[in-house]
């Protein structure tokens, strides 16, 4: 297998499920430039796959250029074996929702509210919900434990709560695949863990493929079925976990001394002073 | 459990549709009430049975039935049309630049209405010809999508709320400076009738501008209600709304020419008015309790409609028998509200 080649071979009959997600030699960059390049992903079904790198490497530029946010420079994306750049907006949305890092500015919205636009792609001319979208919405806000918050204003929870709120739209978009851009942003611990349970959770249970970026390894490592390491101009290690997380491979991609950082234990050694 | 939840649910809409239900019953009171109130103060106060006989057809041949037919009635309707399409434009352009002061008039696309209009006046009556209806939108349109590209093209260089408004203001300002230079030049006549229409009024509205303005009016609103999804997609952010399923572009577009070409009617016919784009659709929703479209829109356009009958009949009736002009009165009651959009904001950022 191509080292840099994610997906296919490590899940039990991972074989048989459908490929939601495959990247072929994408190239990305901003304005002409390309940053990375060789980013080959093939996600399936109910597999979770995480990007790690320092900041500034270019995980969010990846995500953005799959979603076709950014037009990606060379290689090409499919979505459901379909190209990306074929798909209509509307397509697009039926099999991919987003959380995104930006901080976004409402008025006069409650948790409900935005909640419910993840139904936009199923709702008539006037995006009247029905009683099934409602249903969904109140499925999905139970599942990331934010039901209580339905009738507060989106503005006026606390960050964390609002980063459960719009993994809670993404959800009731019922897309194939969710992208997440760090999504464990304004966390703390007990969230963060459990937003990782809750996307766990979608992937068993709705055979949803993930796709996010992470900063914390060790929740990477625990919640991941791949991870890609992104450096410098490209992919510079792929796989499961186990193969990623070891001491070579981490160091190399943070440039850290040896022993300073455990992987696994997530241990860390400071200066003697 | 489920039980428990399936009440609440329940009761939180019904709460919410009970708050819509009241605000827009309110709005259809003040707007009889108003429009009644229109029709019946002036210079000749004309008594409610007689309005009554009037509208009714029983009375046809009094001077009140001339002042209401041929004056008032038509004032009434375009200030009312005029009025819901300033506060839907100005909901669009907030919506566009999430910028809850952008308005047609603060942003300098009621000026470059104005100024292509004036242009387009001393050209055409120049050559003594007649400004038609059809003429004054055209131009009016073409000169507020001038201002809009100005404004455009600043805000993809400045990222800064607050600078944004400013550009437009000076946009504003540099139009209207032109717009003076034009009329002081101006000689015909005709063209001096222009400095009473460039301040802003409803006045000398006949039913022939009525016809023209109600299409325009009535189709660009309506168009604005089927906006109302991509709206509410594009209220959580332009990546977001691409995510959805909206065609970023193709929606852009839209909003901006159903903007322009609400502003520049506005214009053609009443001249440029301020604050009734930034008002009007503020507290709708503050009424409402919601920023949605589906029930800002029709809302605003009936609280645009309610507020320019309010302040036409205090333009023309406070210091009766002179006129002040429309914008000094929208301003007076406009302006306290923008600042305390202004005050609030800078409270929540605390």
């Amino acid at each position: 297998m191509d080292e840099t080649r994610v997906g296919g071979t490590a899940l039990g009959g991972a074989s048989e499920r459908p490929i939601y997600l495959e990247t072929k030699d994408l190239v990305v960059g901003y304005d002409g430039v390309p940053l990375i390049s060789g980013v080959n992903i093939q996600l399936h079904a109910g597999e979770i796959l995480t990007l790690i790198g320092p900041n500034g490497a270019g995980k969010s530029t990846i995500l953005k250029s799959i979603v076709g946010y950014l037009e990606s420079l060379d290689g090409a994306v499919y979505i459901s074996g379909r190209p990306v750049n074929e798909l209509s907006a509307h397509d697009l949305s039926l099999e991919l929702s987003v959380m995104l890092t930006e901080r976004m500015r409402t008025e006069l919205l409650t948790c409900a509210d935005i909640v419910e636009t993840g139904r936009y792609p199923y709702t008539g001319r006037l995006g009247i919900l029905t009683d099934e979208d409602r249903d969904k919405v109140r499925e999905a806000m139970n599942m990331v434990h934010v039901w209580d918050l339905r009738d507060r204003d989106f503005m006026q929870i606390s960050d964390g709560q609002r980063q459960r709120i719009m993994l809670a739209r993404a959800i009731a978009q019922e897309p194939h695949i969710i992208m997440l851009d760090e999504p464990t942003n304004y966390l703390d611990i007990h969230y963060q863990i459990e937003l990782l349970n809750v996307l766990r959770r979608l992937v068993r249970t709705r055979d949803v493929a993930v796709i996010m970026s992470l900063h914390e390894l060790p929740l990477a490592r625990k919640v991941s079925d791949y991870v890609m390491c992104i450096k410098g101009d490209g992919v510079v290690a792929a796989g499961p976990p186990e193969g990623i997380f070891t001491p070579e491979v981490i160091n190399e991609l943070y440039d850290l001394e040896p022993g300073v950082f455990d992987p696994i234990t997530g241990n860390i050694q400071l200066e003697e002073i | 459990m489920q039980k428990q939840s399936d009440i609440d649910v329940g009761f939180g809409r019904s709460v919410r549709r009970r708050r819509v239900t009241i605000v827009f019953a309110a709005l259809a009171v003040l707007l009889v009430v108003l429009a009644t109130l229109n029709l019946c103060i002036g210079s000749l106060n004309v008594p409610i049975p007689d309005l009554l006989a009037i509208l009714s057809g029983q009375d046809t041949t009094s001077t009140n039935y001339q002042v209401i037919w041929s004056i008032r009635l038509p004032r009434l309707i375009a200030a009312a049309l005029l009025g819901g399409a300033l506060a839907l434009a100005g909901f669009l352009l907030q919506t566009f630049f999430n910028n809850p002061i952008a308005g047609p008039f603060i942003l300098g696309i009621s000026s470059g209405a104005k100024l292509v209009v004036a242009l387009m006046m001393i050209v055409v009556v120049g050559s003594s010809g007649v400004m038609t209806n059809g003429m004054m939108i055209i131009s009016a349109f073409v000169g507020s999508l001038i201002a809009m590209v100005f404004v455009l093209l600043v805000s993809r260089r400045i990222n800064s709320m607050s600078m944004l408004i400013v550009a437009g203001v000076m946009i504003g300002y540099i139009c209207s400076a032109a717009t003076d230079f034009l009329i002081t030049f101006a000689s015909d006549a005709n063209i001096v009738n222009l400095k009473n229409w460039s301040l802003g009024s409803f006045s000398g509205i006949n039913w022939g501008d009525i016809g023209i303005m109600t299409v325009v009016v009535i189709l660009s609103s309506l168009a604005v209600f089927f906006l109302s999804k991509p709206i509410s997609a594009f209220q959580l952010g332009e990546q977001y709304a691409k995510s959805m399923g909206v065609n970023i572009r193709v929606f852009r577009v839209a909003l901006i020419l159903l903007s322009s070409l609400l502003a520049a009617t506005v214009t053609a016919f009443a001249g440029p008015i301020s604050f009734v784009g930034i008002a009007v659709p503020h507290v709708i929703k503050r009424a409402l309790g919601t920023s949605k479209p589906l029930v800002v829109i029709p809302g605003a356009f009936f609280g645009g409609a309610i507020f320019c009958l309010f302040c036409d009949l205090i333009a023309r009736s406070v210091f009766a028998p002179t006129e002040v002009s429309i914008s000094a009165v929208t301003a007076i009651f406009g302006a306290p509200i923008v600042i305390s959009i202004l005050l609030k904001r800078e409270k929540a950022r605390r």
